[in-house]
Order: structure tokens, then sequence, then C-alpha cells
């Protein structure tokens, strides 16, 4: 079964990750434009890194046969300091535009203040002028409150539902979730959000209906193989093969190809990989000659 | 309580715990700090740890006495000398007559520029200064940290939230520190500042937990507050 990994942040991982990846059957994935786990203190920081999630990245992914999509917005933490807030909203429509960004994303709220709601509507006005889906990141702290709150917002922008993804979601938010027209992501983590087994229960409660699963592997503690495991803890607790499938392919397809940019033609075929092929210059390739597993 | 008499007791707390090596470049370094332009200053901010070392305070009782009744609700439990060294920069740049705004800049400055280690000493000290309600954007965006230690320097043993934070960030740091496993019983004057809103967000963390399957925090009652109820509070 061919595995989308909507919600990974792979400029903080290695090529080991992306080798055990492509084993374990991932074919594609999304990296949301996210903080750096340090605030950053210029504009010139975030087009830098942006530029490297439609650049650099997304040629790395495919040396390893790999899918790379990725969303481009200000994330709900940064929202908070006025001066860089204003000079990267001014930057995004440079990015909007752009091959491969299938949403504006990850933004929402954090610590749920004015400066993060303003940021997080103009996102949404942004999303609308570049019909674009959005990616709603919900805040570790007061959750449910965060996640009401932010479908407030959107309900306020008159920004159609089903071109929202709303992520991170638990026992508590999912149903506020799909109650709405809203789509619902979770992140399976080693510790924190959600566990696979928890997934399980919920699908078993809820259904495969917008349901999408990630695992947000990033800078902490997280694993880029959790949209698998679920999927094996899945089968173990007898939740059929086209549930399974619905929830790993057929909903993140269905909801980035709103995006009328996410160009999955040729995936099924097996990805000729040549590692000796450069981005700027630059290969994957540490001095070795690049053999590709068979 | 002034900046002069401060500086005083800091220099005793220093004198009786570094050597002469390190005494002699404390006292150049206060110089320039108070001399110099910016860079220099942000310079010798970061050098200090290397200068004069990362020791414990380890204060005494009666040094513990001392500081308790000049600076009221600031624990030095967790000093080290090197927090000491840098508060005297800070406080040699604020005495050499700059005003208001210059110091408020240039100590924003240090923060700025600062490693987690610096940033740690810097927000231990922030509270102490005349003008401490003037770094209230960048005590709170501090807050945001994902470095546990930094939080922990603003959030605990330090009455800088309690006294200066607005409601909405006071009641944040509970919950980071909540969602941190840091006892609330560091947060410094939180039984004062107990507000419904921070009873609410406490209790649906609670409620979260516990739908997830997870403990809950043995001392979240502190952020519910007395008008939790026995019956209400969770185990």
């Amino acid at each position: 079964m061919r595995i989308f990994d909507p919600h990974i942040h792979m400029t903080s991982r290695s090529t080991d990750d992306y080798e055990a990846m492509a084993a374990a059957g991932i074919v594609a994935i999304v990296e949301p434009a996210f903080w750096l786990g340090q605030p950053r203190t210029n504009v010139g920081s975030f087009v830098d890194y942006f530029n490297s999630l439609i650049g650099w990245e997304r040629f790395r992914a495919s040396q390893f046969g790999i899918r790379h999509f990725c969303t481009i917005g200000l994330n709900p933490k940064e929202a908070n300091n006025p001066k860089l807030s204003k000079e990267v909203l001014e930057s995004l429509p440079r990015f909007l535009g752009k091959d491969g960004v299938v949403a504006v994303g990850e933004i929402g709220f954090d610590d749920q203040t004015d400066e993060e709601e303003a940021c997080l509507a103009r996102q949404i006005e942004l999303a609308a002028e570049f019909k674009l889906p959005i990616l709603i990141h919900t805040p570790h702290r007061d959750k449910k409150r965060g996640t009401e709150r932010t479908i407030a917002v959107v309900r306020k922008a008159g920004f159609p539902e089903e071109r929202v993804l709303i992520d991170h979601n638990n026992e508590e938010t999912l149903p506020i979730v799909l109650a709405t027209g809203c789509w619902a992501g979770h992140t399976i983590y080693p510790n924190t959000k959600m566990d696979e087994h928890r997934m399980a229960a919920l699908v078993k409660k809820y259904g495969s209906s917008r349901i999408i699963v990630n695992s947000a592997a990033d800078w902490g503690i997280s694993d880029p193989l959790k949209v698998p495991k679920t999927m094996a803890v899945m089968r173990e607790q007898g939740i059929g093969e086209d549930t399974i499938e619905t929830i790993v392919w057929d909903n993140p397809v269905a909801f980035f190809s709103q995006s009328g940019r996410l160009d999955l033609a040729g995936i099924d075929q097996p990805p000729t990989i040549d590692r000796a092929e450069k981005f700027a210059t630059n290969s994957v390739l540490r001095g070795d000659q690049g053999q590709v597993p068979s | 309580m002034t900046v002069a008499a401060l500086q005083e007791t800091f220099e005793a707390l220093l004198a009786a715990r570094v050597g002469p090596e390190a005494a002699r470049w404390l006292e150049s370094a206060r110089a320039a700090a108070a001399a110099s332009s910016l860079d220099p200053m942000l310079a010798l901010y970061s050098a200090a740890a290397i200068r004069v070392g990362r020791a414990p305070l380890a204060l005494s009782a009666a040094e513990h006495a001392l500081l308790a009744g000049l600076l009221p609700g600031l624990s030095f439990e967790r000093w080290t000398i090197d927090d000491v060294a840098r508060a005297l920069l800070l406080m040699a740049r604020r005495e050499a007559g700059r005003t208001d705004d210059d110091f408020v800049a240039d100590a924003t400055a240090c923060f700025e520029h600062a490693d987690a280690r610096e940033q740690q000493s810097w927000l231990r000290a922030v509270s102490m200064w005349p003008e401490s309600a003037r770094f209230l954007p960048t005590v709170i965006d501090a807050c945001r940290t994902n470095i546990v230690p930094v939080f922990e320097s603003i959030a605990c043993e330090n009455p800088y939230p309690g006294r200066h934070f607005p409601e909405r960030n006071f009641n944040q740091v509970i919950l980071k520190a909540l969602f941190n496993s840091i006892a609330l019983s560091r947060v410094v004057g939180l039984a004062g500042r107990i507000n419904p809103e921070l009873s609410r967000m406490a209790r649906d963390y609670a409620a979260e937990r516990t739908a997830a399957g997870r403990s809950v925090p043995a001392d979240i009652a502190m952020a519910i507050g007395a008008d939790a109820g026995g019956q209400e509070q969770p185990s």
C-alpha cells in the first residue's frame, strides 16, 4: 500500500530517515513550514527557509524516490513578533504561487493572542486569494478552546471548510472538528499528542471519513515511521485495509489535490534515482558513488 | 532599594568566591561595560562564564537573608557565579549615567544575542531593575522558548511573571509549567494570581489528560485554586 505522510518536517531529519521511509512504503510527503525550535530574528531567515522547502529539500526527497510537497506560512509562535510577522506576511505572496506549494500552513494558535489571531486571519485571506487549502496547527496548551477559536476564525472569514485541515487532534477535539466540514489530522508522537493505539480506537469509533494521520517528525522526540507503525496497529486491531488506505492515502491526496498542485503523475512507477544528479551543484552524495539499493 | 546598593552586595558575594585573576577581569569588564559601545558589552556579557566560572553561588544563610531583604520574592537558590557577574555588568552599564531608554535597549540587546545559558542569567536578574516592567515584551517572548531550563529561569523562583504578566500570559506560563512537569510550587506568587480562566484551563487540561488515558499532574489543584471543591479535584 502506498503511504502519504501529510505532515513531516524533513529539514530536521537525516538521509537514514528518508531511506527508512521509502523502505516502509512512504512515497509522498507534505512538509509544512514551521518554527525552528527557537525564534528567528529577521525576515531573511524566513525567506531562506521557505526557499529551502521548495528547493533543496524537495530535491533531497526525490533522491530517495519520495515526492515532496510543502506548505508555506507564518507559524503562530512567531506571529507574536509584530515587526517580523508584518515582513513575513508581506513575503508570502512570493511563495504561495509556486509549484509544489499545496497549502498555506501551518498556521493557527499557540498562546492564543490577538496577534496570532490577526496573522491567522490574514493568511486565510491569502489562501482564498491563491485558491489554496489551509493547514491548521492546534495549540499544545488549552487545545480545546484553541480549536474552537480556530473554527470561529475560519467561519468568520467565510473560508470553505472542506479546504481546511485541522491538525494535532485528540479525543476531545476530534468530535468538534468532525462536526464541521473540516478535515481532521492526527499527529502520532512517541510521547505527546497521540499514539498508535489511541488512534486505532478513534478510527473504530469515528470511521475514516476526513480522518488523516501524520508523524509530524521534526527536531523533537518524534518518529518518521509513525504512519506505517499506526497502520500496523490498526491492522492488529482488525481495522480493514480499505479503511486504512482511505486514511493514509485517499484522504490526504483528496485534501491536498484541492490546491490543483499535487502532481502525483507517475507515482506508481518505481522511481528512477540518479544520486549523482545535482541541485545547484550540490548532490546528496558524500564521496561515494551513490549505489541505490534495489 | 537602589541599584547602587545592590551592586555593593553583589560585589561582596563575588569577591568571596572568585580568584584574583577573575576579580581583575571583572573589574576591567565592568569599567568597559560602563564606557564602551554596545559590541564590546555584548562580548563581555557572553565571556563572563569563561572568565569567572559557572559554580553554584551556594549562599550562606546570612547571605540568603540579606538578599531576601533587598529583593523580596527573588530566590537565589539556583544562581551561579556567572549569573552574578552578568548582573554586575548590566549594573555597571546602567549606573554609567545612560538614559532609561538606552539601558532598556542595551539590556534587550544582551538578551537577543544571548545563548541559552546567557538568557538564563538575564532572565534570573530581570525583576531587579527599576525599569523591569519595560522588559515585559521580551520576557513574554522568552516564555515561548522550547528550551526548558530557559523557561524555568523565568517561570520558577522568579517574581517577574507574578508581578508583571497580564492574566492571559500568566495563565500560559502555568499551563506550560504543567505541560513540562514543572512543580507549580516553584512559581512565585501563583496563589495570588488564581483567576477563573486559569481554573477553567487547568480543569480542561486535566480532562484532556484523562481522555488520553494519561496521569494528571498531582499539583494541578494549585492552578485550579480554592474554589475547586474537593469532589471535583482530579486525582
